[in-house]
């Protein structure tokens, strides 16, 4: 039997990458009628094709199908190029994801933690110190509303950070609540006392709970086996954290508060609200007496987006990351979290779906694995084939031809051996050019004169590269408008950030490297002029002015002969002032020089290590049913693939399924549908008369089948105004 | 002493030094302890009534405590003659909830150590009380009394509750049953004769005993004496303040008194008035007594602010200046915040979108869509401006004279079906927010950001099959609701640049 389940995954795989299905009942009905051949199809074409050869062979034999992408074992990754990609591609790109993931994912979480550390404190302080304040605040419950923003499912993290930390900073139980799991007071309760009784270190005796030391049993939902719990382990509070307390039934809540603080004298209970908007508006739904009953204090988290930019910078930016996501992916990625309820949490899975699908179906991903493991057997000619198509390829070729190397350019096409050297030589390039793109960017930020956030920045530079000497970009007509003392503080940061690097992005400082020895060298020296120069200015009392600062250009009013006279000083520049000139132009020839960045598009080879297609993403996080549904009714002949129903125009035919059929009369019709007519419309169609020539028997199954599949997937429902009428449901 | 069949009152020290806990309260101390007392005049059924915070539980546990430990109905075995358990009803979640309550207590109360009895229905908790109470031999003068505080508000309680708690002490002829609730309805228990004991609203005189007897501490350099004095004028004049208003009842009033006196005061530490100078107190501390934030702090309250030194950890929490600036302790209220610009700022483009969707969609009435959001005729959406021209052709005075109609936006937002939200929601996108992505139609991203708003309560299920739970939320004929009011939606809408005022049909 086992044969026969391998065969069965192997369908299954098959089946499971393929976007449309075509379902014949034939195919079946003949499966069926067949019990005895439980083998499923291919298992039956080799039987034919091989005229009964030894019937019990092993299933797992090479197929002769192209697509035999199943290997067994550890390597789950489907062979490329038509199966004929090698078991060692195969695992090294399985391999390359494997470490390359958890070493981000790992990053992902610090960073996540780290954010929430803040809040977490402050909620803590506010839990220790607010049982003495509550009290003199008239017996009221501690409350702390965390501001979560609307996105509660991406605060998990919080909250489970928060049940940990006030656990141990306050020794109280922490019970955490979520709407879904909270319909009644009853079940609330239950989970309370359930979750407070079982999560102490000494969790195994809850026998305890349910009989008291009086060998008294409680009720499940009874407090008072709360309170004999805990004062035998001699604690009295608990904390208990609504998650998505807008979700909560204001009137379970109301109920809730209200029995705490009764309780007050026995159980000390504060309460925890994750408030996705403001607490104006949650307070709004509590009655007057509930609110008066609390005494509370309001946390923020950090802001999503100040989140999202950590995440960026050591997740996507970073030079940790082994692949590069595209700009336009990145793009689309950032627009959704903004647009839409897309939390932070949406970011990582995209960013981890991309991973998985570039290592998954890109054969060249294989080039992203460690150098050693790269050797030259490794790349087959269909490898060779595959880069020889690329896009970027064809680029370089070109530009080989333009510039003349037509022995690189025809060995590239022809010689594969050099094709391959050339090949592992990128995997430097690619090095280098992440090298420079992150020192760039890093000594941008660090200038603090470009506007806009890092996240825009990066995408930028993949897109268009970074080119500081053209028109877009604003830093350097910034820096010309510097005065003296700003220069030389710039100059300081961009050597303090050469020095020091940039943990966020993981990038060293490359102080001790003889790249920067130039532009160090150049910029202290520069330095060392402004400085002088400004010194001496000091002395003699004038101010320093370049050609580009607007002192230069001074508007004078001078009145001659009654009449107000504006004219424009340009003239006056003294010697000081034209070194000080030199010494921005200087600077900004070294600065354009040295922060230079080609887009990531141009590079040669960078589909094997940029990932830049959105359409498995959008498939994947924002399907579209309605639409996917709505365009297989109407043009069924796409998906299935039959000669029949394929018309030029594209129009309605009778060999349509019939709830295709319907749902193009459906569109004709107004709000409500009179179902005879429906019936009458359709007959039409197929009836005796027509190619069909259906009876009106099978006619009237197809018709009712069709009209609940209809229903089913919500077009139509029954009306109430008008008997044997539906009413359409979609107006779009 | 023993029980010698004669009627006796409680001793008299007793009750004056309750009396004493809690003034103006005497006569029900006294009538309570009569009633319940074992060799006074102990009835079976009491009903103590009166509105909230009248005293009623406090002086009930309070008499019971007192009577417990008083040591004349001690008998001849040295056990007191008096046991009682009180059960709050509002802590029991189930009838049942109340019945193993009540047993716990008496159990308890009784030090009995028999095996724990079950108790599911009234009959199993009479069975359990009279195995207790009436099997067990107990001294001639032994009484127990049991009380339901708030049995008015016994959640899950069968209709026959009462009833047969009444006729708990007809079986157990030990027992005393005391009912606290707010009001009596008629024919309470059901039987003939209960005593009542009626817990009236204070009035001003009362008021001013009962926060007479415990005054604040002496401010510095004044006397006990003048304290108490200014005290008592003090709280004469808040109740005449702010009674009516707000503070009827007593916590409350005691929680205004005690938030305004250190404003009030401030004058006399500041030195600038003296204590006996009530007037001009008074009028320096007008704006305090106006001031409702004082006293309805809200439930993110002041008094946080007051004891954390705002700038080492508090820096994201709402920190108020008035700390900061003048380092004293007297906490402002918090500042109303307008809860808009929070809203537009938390909520992503799309569930504005929404929002604002379906706010039009309760507010417009569903004739109006045509002509509103309809691009067919004219290329351009019409709007409110355009229609109502067509509409009138009389001057806008004469029509606002003849039928006044109250603006839809005034009045409750009106359900509407999850479809047609969506139709408007996609004809307006495209206008509203042209940066926005090319692909029209649902997409999971619009049905989370619903569901998403539908979590916050920003649009409500109405109506329908159980609206909550039982039926599809993106079920497109179900019925929805706005749940946000017109000055959030407007601020929303500023938020993206559209005055939605020009979206509605008036
Ligand atoms: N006459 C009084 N003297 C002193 N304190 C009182 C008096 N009446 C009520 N209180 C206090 O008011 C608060 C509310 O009383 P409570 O007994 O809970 O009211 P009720 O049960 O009627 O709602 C308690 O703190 C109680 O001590
Ligand atoms: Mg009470």
């Amino acid at each position: 039997m086992a044969e026969v389940d391998e065969t069965n995954t192997l369908v299954f795989q098959e089946d499971d990458h393929r976007t449309a299905y075509i379902f014949s009942p034939t195919d079946s009905a003949e499966h069926q009628a067949a019990p005895q051949n439980q083998n499923a199809r291919p298992a039956k074409r080799r039987r034919t094709s091989k005229k009964g050869a030894n019937a019990a062979e092993p299933d797992h034999e090479p197929q002769p199908q192209p697509q035999s992408d199943y290997h067994g074992g550890e390597a789950d990754f489907p062979a490329l190029f038509n199966g004929a990609e090698s078991l060692d591609a195969v695992r090294l790109r399985r391999t390359t994801f494997e470490t390359a993931w958890p070493v981000l994912s790992g990053r992902i979480q610090n960073v996540l933690r780290r954010a929430n550390r803040k809040t977490l404190d402050e909620v803590a302080l506010f839990m220790r110190e607010a049982e003495d304040e509550a009290e003199t605040a008239g017996g009221k419950i501690p409350a702390g509303f965390i501001i979560t923003g609307p996105n509660i499912a991406s605060q998990d993290l919080l909250f489970e950070q928060m049940a940990e930390g006030l656990s141990e900073a306050t020794g109280a139980k922490v019970v955490r609540l979520r709407s879904a799991g909270a319909p009644n007071l009853k079940a609330v309760l239950k989970k309370i006392i359930r979750d407070a009784t079982s999560r102490s270190a000494d969790g195994g005796d809850d026998a305890e709970v349910s009989i008291g030391s009086d060998g008294r049993k409680y009720l499940n939902y009874d407090l008072e086996a709360l309170h004999v719990f805990l004062a035998a382990h001699d604690s009295r509070r608990v904390i208990v954290a609504f998650e998505d307390s807008e979700a909560f039934d204001s009137g379970l809540l109301t109920d809730l508060i209200a029995l705490f603080h009764s309780w007050h004298d026995r159980i000390h209970f504060s309460v925890l609200f994750g408030v996705a908007t403001s607490v104006d508006l949650f307070q709004q739904r509590l009655l007057k007496a509930t609110a008066q009953q609390l005494y509370g204090a309001q946390f923020d988290v950090v802001q999503a987006d100040s989140v999202l930019e950590s995440v960026f910078m050591g997740a996507v930016a970073g030079s940790q990351a082994a692949l590069r996501l595209g700009p336009s992916l990145l793009q689309s990625l950032l627009e959704r979290q903004k647009d839409q309820v897309a939390g932070v949490h949406t970011f990582i899975s995209s960013l981890k779906y991309a991973y998985m699908c570039h290592f998954y179906a890109n054969p060249l991903s294989v080039l992203l694995a460690e150098e050693r493991l790269l050797t030259n057997e490794l790349l087959q000619p269909q490898h060779l084939e595959a880069v020889r198509t690329l896009d970027s390829f064809k680029q370089h070729v070109e530009a080989a031809v333009d510039a003349r190397q037509l022995s690189h350019a025809q060995s590239l096409l022809e010689n594969d051996e050099y094709l391959v050297r050339q090949v592992l030589e990128q995997t430097q390039k690619r090095k280098d050019y992440m090298t420079q793109l992150l020192r760039s960017l890093h000594l941008i930020t660090a200038t603090g004169l470009h506007p806009g956030r890092f996240t825009d920045l990066y995408v930028s530079a993949l897109a268009d590269g970074i080119d500081l000497s053209s028109d877009v970009s604003p830093v350097l007509d910034s820096i010309r408008r510097l005065n003296p003392s700003q220069i030389i503080d710039l100059i300081h940061r961009l050597l303090a950030a050469i020095s020091k690097g940039n943990p966020d992005l993981d990038l060293d400082g490359w102080e001790d490297q003889e790249e920067s020895e130039e532009l160090r060298s150049s910029l202290t020296e520069i330095t060392d002029e402004v400085q002088a120069l400004l010194d001496q200015s000091k002395l003699s009392g004038k101010p320093l002015k370049s050609k580009y600062s607007s002192q230069s250009k001074i508007l004078r009013t001078t009145v001659v002969a009654q009449k107000v006279q504006l004219s424009h000083d340009t003239a006056t520049l003294t010697e000081a002032d034209k070194a000080f000139s030199t010494a921005v132009d200087n600077l900004t020839d070294l600065l354009s020089r040295f922060i230079h960045v080609d887009p990531i598009g141009s590079l040669f080879l960078h589909e094997a290590w940029v990932y830049d297609s959105k359409s498995p993403y959008r498939d994947v996080f924002v399907p579209r049913p309605a639409t996917t549904f709505a365009r297989a009714l109407a043009r069924p002949h796409d998906y299935l693939g039959c000669a029949c129903c394929s018309k030029p125009d594209g129009g309605l035919a009778c060999t349509f399924p019939t709830t295709s059929i319907l749902y193009h009369l459906y569109l004709e019709a107004g709000a409500l549908l009179n179902v005879a007519d429906l019936w009458a419309a359709y007959y039409t169609l197929v009836g005796e008369e027509s190619e069909l020539a259906l009876d009106e028997r099978a006619a009237l199954v197809r018709f009712y089948r069709g009209l609940a599949e209809l229903r089913l997937m919500g077009f139509v429902k029954q009306s109430k105004k008008k008997a044997d009428h539906v009413a359409k449901l979609k107006w779009l | 002493m023993g029980y010698n069949g004669l009627f006796q009152l409680p001793d008299e020290l007793v009750l004056t030094t309750l009396a004493q806990a809690f003034p103006s309260r005497e006569p029900q101390i006294r009538a309570l302890a009569t009633l319940v007392h074992p060799s006074a005049a102990p009835c079976r059924n009491l009903v103590l009534y009166g509105t909230k915070s009248t005293g009623k539980s406090a002086i009930t546990a309070a008499v019971l405590a007192a009577l417990e430990n008083d040591d004349i109905d001690i008998d001849d075995n040295g056990s007191p003659g008096l046991k009682f358990a009180i059960v709050n009803c509002v802590e029991c979640i189930t009838g049942r909830h109340l019945f193993e309550t009540v047993v716990g207590k008496v159990a308890r109360a009784l030090r009995w150590d028999g095996a724990p009895l079950k108790c599911e229905t009234v009959s199993q908790l009479t069975v359990a009380l009279s195995k207790m109470l009436k099997y067990t031999p107990r001294p001639d003068n032994f009484r127990f009394v049991l009380v339901f505080d708030g049995i008015d508000r016994q959640r899950e309680a069968p209709p026959t509750l009462l009833p047969a708690l009444a006729r708990l002490s007809e079986i157990i002829p030990n027992i005393t049953t005391v009912f606290i609730a707010t009001s009596p309805p008629a024919g309470f228990l059901h039987t003939p004769f209960v005593s009542h004991i009626h817990f009236p609203n204070y009035t001003k005189p009362e008021f001013v005993a009962i926060l007479g007897a415990s005054p604040p501490t002496p401010l510095p350099n004044t006397t006990q004496a003048e304290t108490t004095e200014l005290w008592a004028r003090f709280t004469a004049a808040v109740h005449d303040a702010l009674a009516r208003a707000a503070s009827r009842i007593l916590p409350s009033l005691r929680h205004a008194c005690q938030a305004l006196w250190p404003r009030f005061t401030a004058p006399i530490l500041a030195g600038t008035h003296a204590p006996r100078e009530f007037s001009k107190l008074l009028v320096a501390a007008r704006v305090h007594f106006r001031d409702e934030r004082l006293l309805d702090p809200g439930i993110v309250s002041a008094a946080r602010r007051l004891q954390t030194p705002p700038p080492t950890q508090t820096p994201t929490t709402t920190t108020d200046p008035s700390t900061l600036t003048n380092g004293t302790v007297l906490p402002k209220p918090p500042q109303p915040t307008s809860s808009a610009p929070d809203l537009a700022a938390l909520l992503p483009t799309t569930a504005r979108l929404l929002l604002l969707a379906a706010y039009l969609a309760s507010h417009n009435p569903a004739r109006h869509d045509l002509t509103l959001f309809s691009t067919h005729h004219h290329g351009r959406r019409r709007r409110r401006g355009g229609l109502s021209v067509g509409v009138s052709g009389r001057s806008n005075a004469g029509r606002r004279s003849k039928h006044r109609k109250i603006a839809r936006k005034l009045l409750g937002a009106h359900a509407f079906i999850l479809e047609r939200m969506l139709a408007i929601f996609a004809s307006v996108r495209r206008e509203w927010d042209p940066s926005g992505d090319e692909q029209q139609g649902m997409d999971s991203d619009t049905g989370m950001a619903i569901a998403t708003l539908a979590s916050l309560r920003l649009l409500v299920r109405v109506g329908g099959a159980g609206g909550a739970g039982n039926s599809d939320p993106m079920d497109r004929g179900g019925k929805w609701r706005v749940n946000v009011g017109w000055e959030v939606v407007r601020g929303l809408g500023r938020s993206i640049g559209v005055e939605i005022e020009e979206w509605l049909v008036e």
